[in-house]
C-alpha cells in the first residue's frame, strides 16, 4: 500500500532528522546549522556597524580624498584631523551647538524625571479621589504625539513668548507633559510600575512614624528607585539629544540651535567635498558621546531599555 | 502614636485628607502640563481646523472648508499613500526581523558573542535619526556611494537610490529598518524570556522542527509582545519625517513626501495654519484608530498565559 506522503515544508526536516538519520549525522547537521546562524548574524551585525565605521574613518581622511572609492573602513596611516580643523575654523558655531544640546538635554531630563517620578509615586502609593480616572486621562497623551498638535503648540509658545528660546522645549519637559519624542505618561507609567513592586511594609513603618508624604517619598522611595531613575534619565537624555523635530519648530536662530538642527543647516548638497567633510566631522562629534556612554555601560543600557520597553 | 484605620474613614478624615492633598500635589505638575501642552492643543487643533489663519491676519471661521479642500487635494492623497506604504513595509520589516533576530540570539551560544551581537544590532536605535540619515545619504549616493560601489563589484549597475521616484521610498524604508530593528529585537527578547522553558522541552520531546516550534509555540506565546511592537511601530511610522527630510527631502516630486512633512510645509512654509490643523486631525485619527485596534485585539487575539 502506498500511502500518499504528507510532507509540508516545515515538517520535512523534522521527519528526516527524527527517522532516517543516525545520531552522528544529526549532531553534525545541528552544528552546521548553528555555524550558519552565527555567520548570518555576524553579517547582519557588520551591516549595523559599517555605517559608523565608515563615518569615523572618513572623518579622519584627508579632505581631498575623503570620498574616493574604494571606501576605507579603518583609519590608515594618512589619517589627519583636517576635517575637524576646518569645522572648528569655519564660521559654524559647532561649540555653541554642542553646548546648547548639552544644556537642553540635561535640563529636560532633570525636570522630566523629577516630575514623572513623583507623579508615578503618587499613582502607585497614595490614595486620592479620581486616581484611576486621572491616570487614564494621562494615558490619552500616548495617542497624541506632538506632530498632531504642532500648529496650536507653536501658537501657544509664540503667545508665551518662548519661540526661539530653549524654554519652549524645557517647559513641557519640566511639567512632565512630554520630552522630545517621548510622552510624559511614559515616565509616569514606568515609575508607577516600579513603586508598585515595593513591599507595603516599607511605607507602613513611615506611616507609623507619622512622616510626611514628601519625606516618605524622598527618603524611602527615591533611594530604592535609583537604578530605575537612572534608566529613565538615560532614555530621556538620549531622546532629547537626538531630537530634530521640536528644535526645528521652536529654535530658529543660529545662537539657539542644537546639534541636529545645526548639522542640517550646514549640510551642503553632496558634491562640494570640503564642506561635506565638515558635516561628517560634525556628525562624528555628535555621535561620539552616545557611543562612549554605550561602550562603557552597554549591558546596563540594554537591560534598562528592555525593562522600560516591556512595561512602557 | 495611634495608627489610624484607613478603611472606614472617607477622603476627608484628617489623615486621609493629608494623603489626598499630597497625592494631588504630587501629580499637579504633570496634570497641568498635560492640560496646557497636550489636551489644550488637541482641542485647539479641532478649533483651528475650522479656521483660515495665516499668522499675520486674524483667523476667520470657514466651517468645513478645510476638510472639503482635503478631499480634493491630490498631493494630500499622494503623501498619505506614501506614508501608508512606508508604514506597511517598515513595520513588517522591523517587527518581523526583530522577532527573528531575538529568537536566533536566544539560542544556546557563547555569552560574549550574544552580547556583542545584541549591542551591534541595538546601537543604531540610540543614535539620532538625523545623524544616521546624513551618513546613509552618503552611502546611498549614485556615483560616490559605498553601496553602489560594492554592488558594482558583483556586477550590478549603479542604482539611483535617492533620485528615482521608484526607489526613494524604499531607501527610506531600508534606513528605518536598519535603525529600528534592534529596538524591536530587544523588546521581543524581553518577551521571549518570559515564556516558560517547558513549552520548548515538550516540543523537543515531540521531535518538532525549529520552524514548527517557532510558528506553533514562539509566535502564539509572543503575541502580546508582537501586538505591542506592531502598535508602537505603526504609530511611529506614521510620524516619519526626519529620515525623508535628509535623504530625499520628499522627492523626486512628491514621490517620498510623508504626511508630517506635508503638515509642516502647509503650516510653517505656506502658513495655512487652519489647513495644516485639519490634516493633523487626520494623523490624530490614525493614531487613535491604531491604538483602539490594539486595545481591542489585546483583549481577544493575544494569547496570555
Amino acid at each position: 500500500m502506498n500511502k500518499p506522503m504528507h510532507i509540508s515544508w516545515d515538517m520535512a526536516p523534522a521527519r528526516l532528522s527524527a527517522r532516517r538519520l543516525s545520531p552522528e549525522t544529526r549532531a553534525m547537521i545541528s552544528r552546521l546549522r548553528t555555524a550558519l546562524i552565527y555567520v548570518v548574524l555576524g553579517l547582519g551585525a557588520l551591516v549595523m556597524v559599517a555605517p559608523f565605521l565608515w563615518m569615523f574613518t572618513t572623518s579622519f581622511r584627508p579632505v581631498a580624498e575623503a570620498f574616493t572609492l574604494p571606501p576605507r573602513w579603518l583609519p590608515g596611516l594618512d589619517s589627519s584631523l583636517e576635517s575637524y580643523r576646518r569645522l572648528l575654523a569655519s564660521d559654524v558655531p559647532i561649540g555653541r551647538f554642542f553646548w546648547n544640546s548639552t544644556v537642553l538635554a540635561t535640563t529636560v531630563t532633570l525636570g522630566y524625571v523629577a516630575t514623572t517620578t513623583i507623579a508615578g509615586y503618587a499613582f502607585a502609593r497614595l490614595r486620592f479621589p479620581f486616581k484611576n480616572a486621572l491616570f487614564a486621562l494621562l494615558l490619552v497623551s500616548l495617542m497624541v504625539p506632538i506632530q498632531t498638535t504642532l500648529v496650536p503648540l507653536f501658537l501657544l509658545m509664540r503667545w508665551l513668548g518662548l519661540v526661539d528660546s530653549q524654554w519652549s522645549i524645557i517647559v513641557p519637559g519640566l511639567t512632565g507633559a512630554f520630552a522630545p519624542g517621548m510622552s510624559g505618561v511614559f515616565g509616569i507609567f514606568l515609575m508607577r510600575q516600579f513603586f508598585l513592586t515595593l513591599p507595603k511594609e516599607l511605607f507602613e513603618a513611615a506611616r507609623v512614624d507619622n512622616a510626611g508624604h514628601f519625606r516618605t517619598f524622598w527618603s524611602i522611595a527615591v533611594p530604592l528607585a535609583g537604578p530605575q531613575i537612572a534608566a529613565l534619565s538615560v532614555i530621556i537624555f538620549t531622546m532629547t539629544w537626538n531630537d530634530y523635530f521640536m528644535p526645528l519648530i521652536f529654535l530658529n536662530s543660529v545662537d539657539q540651535m542644537v546639534l541636529p538642527v545645526g548639522i542640517m543647516s550646514i549640510r551642503d548638497p553632496v558634491g562640494n567635498s570640503s564642506a561635506t567633510s565638515e558635516v561628517i566631522a560634525a556628525v562624528s562629534l555628535s555621535i561620539l558621546p552616545v557611543l562612549l556612554v554605550f561602550l562603557v555601560a552597554q549591558r546596563w543600557i540594554i537591560d534598562s531599555f528592555m525593562r522600560a520597553g516591556v512595561k512602557g | 502614636m495611634t495608627k489610624i484605620a484607613n478603611d472606614a474613614a472617607g477622603w476627608f478624615s484628617p489623615q486621609n485628607r493629608k494623603e489626598t492633598n499630597a497625592g494631588l500635589l504630587f501629580i499637579a505638575p504633570a496634570l497641568i502640563g498635560f492640560a496646557v501642552f497636550v489636551a489644550g492643543p488637541m482641542v485647539a487643533t479641532v478649533v483651528l481646523s475650522l479656521m483660515k489663519y495665516d499668522l499675520f491676519s486674524s483667523p476667520s471661521f470657514v466651517g468645513l472648508a478645510n476638510f472639503e479642500a482635503m478631499l480634493d487635494d491630490r498631493r494630500l492623497w499622494k503623501v498619505l499613500g506614501n506614508t501608508a506604504f512606508f508604514a506597511v513595509f517598515a513595520v513588517a520589516g522591523n517587527v518581523g526581523l526583530g522577532v527573528v533576530l531575538a529568537v536566533l540570539l536566544n539560542r544556546n551560544m557563547s555569552k560574549t558573542v550574544r552580547y556583542a551581537y545584541r549591542a551591534a544590532f541595538f546601537f543604531p536605535s540610540l543614535v539620532g535619526l538625523i545623524f544616521v540619515a546624513v551618513i546613509w545619504q552618503f552611502l546611498f549616493q549614485r556615483d560616490i556611494g559605498v553601496i553602489n560601489y560594492y554592488l558594482g563589484i558583483v556586477g550590478i549597475e549603479p542604482v539611483r537610490w535617492l533620485s528615482s521616484a521608484r526607489n526613494a521610498l524604499w531607501s527610506v524604508i531600508i534606513l528605518d529598518i536598519w535603525k529600528n530593528v534592534g529596538f524591536a529585537m530587544l523588546i521581543a527578547t524581553a518577551g521571549l524570556q518570559s515564556i516558560s522553558k517547558d513549552y520548548y522541552d515538550a516540543a523537543r520531546v515531540d521531535g518538532s522542527s525549529s520552524l514548527r516550534t517557532f510558528w506553533q509555540i514562539t509566535v502564539p506565546l509572543l503575541s502580546p509582545t508582537i501586538l505591542f511592537l506592531l502598535t508602537m511601530n505603526t504609530i511611529g511610522a506614521f510620524k516619519v519625517f526626519e529620515s525623508i527630510v535628509v535623504l530625499t527631502n520628499g522627492g523626486p516630486g512628491d514621490s517620498s513626501r510623508s504626511l508630517v512633512m506635508y503638515i509642516y510645509e502647509q503650516g510653517f512654509k505656506s502658513f495655512n495654519m487652519g489647513y495644516a490643523s485639519a490634516i493633523s486631525l487626520l494623523l490624530l485619527t490614525i493614531t487613535v484608530i491604531v491604538t483602539a485596534i490594539q486595545f481591542a485585539l489585546s483583549k481577544r487575539w493575544a494569547f496570555y498565559e
